[in-house]
């Protein structure tokens, strides 16, 4: 069963704390919300969670190994994945390709043939498995998009985070993603999905995080922080199409 | 069509293998320039593997040709074994063996020793394998080295890096005259200083069936050895990384491991082309690792096409030979064009155009369209399958 | 002449302790909590500087990474090296005369201005166009080449300054065709792995220069002669102790010699540089470019054309690689393969001052004319002093790459 403890963790941009102070927790496969208005700092935490970034003070701990100060493909290795807000495939590599690379990552003995049929289920169940053979960047945006959650398949991690996976897809690809994260979320796997789109995040999650100003200012069931006056203020009472900025600090160095 | 696949790549190894076998046949007089072909072939095939396939824009892969052919050079210049210690050189005991380093402290000593040696002393420099593995090792140090170092450095950063390294060892051998001879050149002995027998014939030290042989050896190994890498998880891994390191990262690649070993191993094939380049050619000199060589190895490797090993290696073969052709001037009335300089003139052009409508080279998209043929019908075929299956719905 | 091993010792102990507080010192401040920004460098340097006494202090104290700290290890370790070096060959000019040494230092400051106005050229392209041009060099060479056949073949009457002209023209128009053909492309989307590319065709661009320079003028070395002979001038009258001017050489306070070639090199290169900070600073088409390389979105809304900005500044910074080399041929014999040096001068200047900053590069050329002039009179055997030459920035642009990579005036990755 998955743990995750995120212990009081900053980032600082060279004076701008993107990420102030954030904890919470994690226990079992929980199916978790992330939302906030723009350069509330998602993605940054996200950043620091998968060890693209360190954080300038705090630790996470996962499944009692402290992951912070690992680099991102030890943190892989313990079993959290990610996707990129803007989709980063391997786009001078096939959609095989792309797969079989996690898959033989986490398996330092296997042969690239053992997972081949992995590779070909994956494909189907996201209905991208006509273009195994083709290079991505062949690929829609929407598809490249799927095989990015492809390749969190062939990772197979405990926890999984995806990072505005519904921005600008059609419906019927939102309805693939979905059924990708519900049916993920039944065989153990535990979810942390940023989003704008609240209709969906609310249905989705089973409880909800709110970032503003880098300050994780509300953690409960969607429901009850709907009902969040810090919330409402924050964020959901205030136009949320307006893109507003942190606070800029200086922070002496 | 896989087994079709795995057909033509069978064809295709023993087709090349084979005309590259009877290849002097066909040109006798050109063995020297099918030599050096070879090993352009080998460093601009291994350049494609560190920039083509890993994204590392290295401009020191000469510099490691350098180090492979220097230390075949200056071990051949300083080393000998002996049978009898000499005790005036500096050396070791080697269980029976002597092994005495000539400095340049003591230039002359084994000639000295060689009076008061017991009369039957074998004196015999390194043999040639011994020295070019050395040299490999040598190359795959500073590999090593070299790519920890640039770790954190990406595209420009890491194109000058690599400059600089290359011309700080570039200067310093130029420099050291009294170890390297300088800018003069360091003479090495020849591949077989006895000449070898192959197959009842008798081939002198001078013969060039030998050095010929040796290379294309050395070239089909390293080349099946590059395509079982680029095959392998390491092909898979470094061609992640060169896409995008961090995604590559954050699916449990160890970027860093694979990075080194990159730097590392095809630093190693370079060193061994130096190698046996030192002892075909017989003198170096820092030449053979100044910008422009590296120049010449880029656009062959460019022109082939960076991300295929055979077209950078069929690419480095053709120029070769081109290159060697054009060197006849050309006379039109009075006007005579002296083509030494004015080919290479051609040969910048040729890069520059190719890099700019071609980005794939030249030979690689015909290798890819007989490769990847049918890839694209089949996945129009299975489109409109899935089509037929539900037609109501649109295709993502 | 033996080089005594004194100097070495010192170099592998500053090179020893200098590595070890590079790799410990921020692992020392991670453990303690501290803020572990540049404190790589702070330990190499105070490792360097001080060795293990001072490592120590620095892992008790944690101090932050201050500019104070860094650049008063970096004077010590600058101090030792000088020590040692005197210690080791005490013989030595630069260690006996003081005179040698102010000539050398003010002649590296004057070549060192022109280096730092061909480097402006290459930092201005990158600022601009985000890329590094590794034909840079062959610009200069051009520019040397043009003026040399303009001032000596073409038309031997032509005053000096006209030739300087023609080569900027010429460079000028050479800096906006190249662009046009290749470099455009780039932004348009039509090629692939732009990055890569650039290097790539700027090298094949350099390649093709070069051997074409060759094929049409041949190998051997060319040199121009003065522009411009100077009066003979004594200040005092008598003795010329302030100032002594003769035909081919300037004597400030019976002290500093420089080559009135040179001298009238810094000249046409001082001119440029006001040229261009009036350009960058007070037209608007300098504002416009500097306002594209602050950020290319917001000039482009405000009625800027970003593409032309491109080949403006690679014409641009061509034509100040091409007027250094003009300025220069004077100075030095000139060969199709002069660029490749000055290539490789620019990076490191580039690379020290910080990739895109304009004070930068001219410091970082003051900085490599100085340490170039140091190195080639101070080295104890001439003929090694020479040969390394090419060497010295090159170990500069090394250090700078490894300690800090943003060099001293660059924005932060
Ligand atoms: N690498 C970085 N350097 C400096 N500032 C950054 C960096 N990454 C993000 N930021 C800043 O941090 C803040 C939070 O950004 P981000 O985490 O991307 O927000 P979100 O994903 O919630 O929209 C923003 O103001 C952004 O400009
Ligand atoms: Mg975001």
């Amino acid at each position: 069963m998955i743990e995750l403890d995120v212990k009081d963790v900053s980032k600082n941009f060279g004076g701008l704390l993107a990420v102030n102070h954030v904890s919470f927790q994690v226990r079992g496969p929980e199916l978790i919300g992330l939302i906030g208005p723009n350069g509330a700092g998602k993605t940054t935490l996200t950043n620091l969670l998968s060890g693209a970034l360190k954080p300038t003070s705090g630790t996470i701990y996962m499944n009692g190994q402290r992951i912070d100060v690992l680099p991102p493909y030890k943190i892989a290795k313990v079993g959290l994945g990610r996707t990129f807000q803007v989709t980063r495939a391997f786009r001078r590599m096939t959609v095989l390709e792309n797969l079989l690379v996690p898959a033989l990552a986490m398996h330092p003995t296997a042969r690239q043939a053992q997972f081949v049929k992995k590779a070909r289920e994956v494909a189907e169940f996201l209905t991208i498995d006509h273009l195994l053979n083709e290079y991505a960047r062949a690929l829609s945006g929407g598809q490249q998009k799927l095989l990015e959650l492809g390749r969190l398949l062939m990772l197979d991690p405990d926890f999984i985070i995806l990072d505005e996976p519904f921005a600008g897809v059609h419906p019927k690809l939102m309805e693939i993603i979905y059924e990708y994260i519900t049916e993920t979320n039944k065989k153990g796997k535990a979810f942390l999905i940023i989003s704008h789109d609240m209709e969906t995040i609310f249905t989705l999650s089973q409880r909800l995080l709110v970032m503003a100003f880098g300050k994780l200012i509300a953690d409960g069931p969607p429901q009850e922080v709907r009902k969040d006056p810090a919330v409402i203020k924050a964020y959901l009472g205030s136009d949320s199409d307006k893109p507003w900025q942190p606070e800029r600090k200086r922070v002496p160095a | 069509m896989r087994n079709n696949l795995r057909l033509l790549k069978a064809l295709t190894w023993v087709v090349g293998g084979g005309f590259l076998l009877i290849l002097p046949f066909l040109i006798p007089t050109r063995m020297h320039v099918a030599i050096i072909a070879l090993y352009y072939a080998i460093l601009a095939s291994s350049w494609a593997l560190l920039a083509g396939y890993g994204g590392q824009f290295s401009f020191a892969h000469m510099a490691f040709a350098g180090l492979g052919a220097y230390t075949a050079g200056l071990v051949g210049k300083f080393f000998r074994l002996t049978t009898a210690p000499t005790h005036v050189c500096h050396e070791w005991s080697l269980g029976g063996w002597w092994l005495v380093v000539q400095d340049t402290g003591s230039p002359t000593c084994l000639e000295t020793a060689k009076a008061s040696m017991p009369a039957g002393t074998v004196i015999m420099q390194f043999p040639s394998w011994l020295d070019i593995t050395l040299g490999i090792l040598v190359g795959g140090l500073f590999g090593l080295l070299i790519g920890a170092l640039v770790l954190r450095l990406r595209r420009t950063y890491l194109a000058l890096f690599t400059i600089a390294f290359a011309e700080i060892l570039r200067t310093a051998i130029n420099a050291e005259r009294d170890i390297t001879g300088g800018p003069g050149g360091l003479k090495v002995a020849p591949l077989f200083p006895d000449g070898i027998t192959l197959f009842g014939h008798h081939f002198s030290a001078a013969d060039k069936w030998p050095p010929y042989l040796v290379m294309l050896i050395l070239f089909l190994g390293i080349m099946a050895l590059m395509y079982w890498l680029a095959g392998s998880r390491f092909g898979l891994f470094i061609r992640s990384i060169r896409e995008d390191e961090e995604a590559a990262g954050s699916l449990g690649v160890h970027v860093v491991r694979y990075k080194i070993l990159l730097f590392t191993v095809t630093a190693m094939f370079a060193a061994a082309a130096g190698g046996v380049y030192a002892h075909f050619v017989r003198v170096i000199a820092p030449n053979m690792m100044v910008i422009k060589e590296m120049s010449v190895v880029i656009s062959m490797a460019v022109i082939g096409g960076m991300e295929s090993l055979l077209g950078a290696a069929i690419g480095a073969i053709l120029i070769e030979f081109a290159l060697e052709q054009l060197r006849n001037d050309i006379t039109i009335g009075s006007f005579t064009l002296h083509m030494t300089d004015w080919r290479l003139v051609v040969f910048g052009a040729l890069l520059m155009i190719t890099l700019r409508f071609w980005g794939n080279g030249l030979i690689y998209p015909i290798i890819q369209r007989i490769t990847r043929r049918g890839v694209a019908e089949e996945t129009v075929a299975k489109r409109l399958q899935a089509a037929a299956a539900n037609p109501e719905e649109p295709s993502t | 002449m033996n080089f005594p091993s004194y100097f070495w010792y010192t170099v592998l102990w500053l090179i020893f302790w200098g590595a070890v507080g590079a790799l410990v010192t921020p692992r020392v401040y991670t453990r303690k909590d501290k803020f572990t920004y540049q404190t790589a460098m702070l330990g190499a340097f105070v490792g360097a500087a001080l060795g293990p006494v001072g490592l120590i202090l620095l892992w008790w104290f944690t101090p932050p990474a201050s500019l104070k700290w860094l650049g008063l290890s970096g004077l010590l370790i600058l101090v030792w090296l000088a020590a040692a070096f005197a210690k080791a060959d005490p013989d030595n000019l630069c260690v006996t005369s003081g005179s040698f040494i102010a000539t050398q230092i003010t002649n590296g400051l004057v070549i060192g201005a022109i280096y730092g106005l061909m480097a402006l050229g290459l930092t201005l392209i990158f600022s601009i166009l985000g890329i590094v041009s590794f034909a840079h060099g062959e610009f200069y060479m051009l520019g040397g080449m043009v003026t040399y056949y303009a001032t000596e073949v073409w038309f031997p009457d032509l005053n000096p300054l006209v030739g300087v002209l023609i080569a900027a023209l010429f460079t000028f128009a050479l800096g906006a065709v190249f662009e046009l053909l290749f470099l455009r492309p780039m932004i348009t989307g039509q090629i692939e792995r732009p990055g890569e590319y650039a290097i790539l065709v700027t090298f094949g661009l350099a390649f093709f220069l070069q051997y074409t320079t060759l094929s049409l003028v041949g190998a051997s070395p060319k040199k121009a002669s003065r522009f411009f002979d100077y009066p003979r001038v004594k200040i005092p009258a008598e003795t010329g102790d302030l100032l002594k001017i003769t035909p081919g050489n300037l004597t400030f306070f019976d002290l500093i010699s420089i080559p009135t070639a040179r001298f009238t090199a810094l000249m046409i290169a001082l001119v440029l540089l006001f040229a261009l900070l009036y350009f960058l600073y007070r037209t608007w088409t300098g504002k416009a470019l500097r306002a594209v390389s602050q950020d290319r979105q917001a000039a482009a809304v405000t009625g800027i054309n970003p593409k032309r900005m491109n080949t403006l500044a690679f014409a641009l910074g061509g034509m100040l690689a091409g007027i250094s080399g003009a300025a220069l041929v004077q100075v030095f014999s000139w060969v199709p393969w002069v660029g490749i040096p000055a290539s490789s001068r620019s990076f490191v200047i580039i690379v020290l001052g910080g990739m895109g900053s304009l004070p930068g590069a001219f410091i970082g050329g003051l900085i490599l004319g100085v340490v170039e002039a140091l190195g080639a009179g101070c080295v104890p055997d001439p003929h090694r002093a020479a040969a390394y030459l090419p060497a010295y920035g090159m170990i500069i642009l090394v250090l700078v790459l490894l300690l800090k990579p943003t060099g001293l005036f660059g924005r932060e990755l």
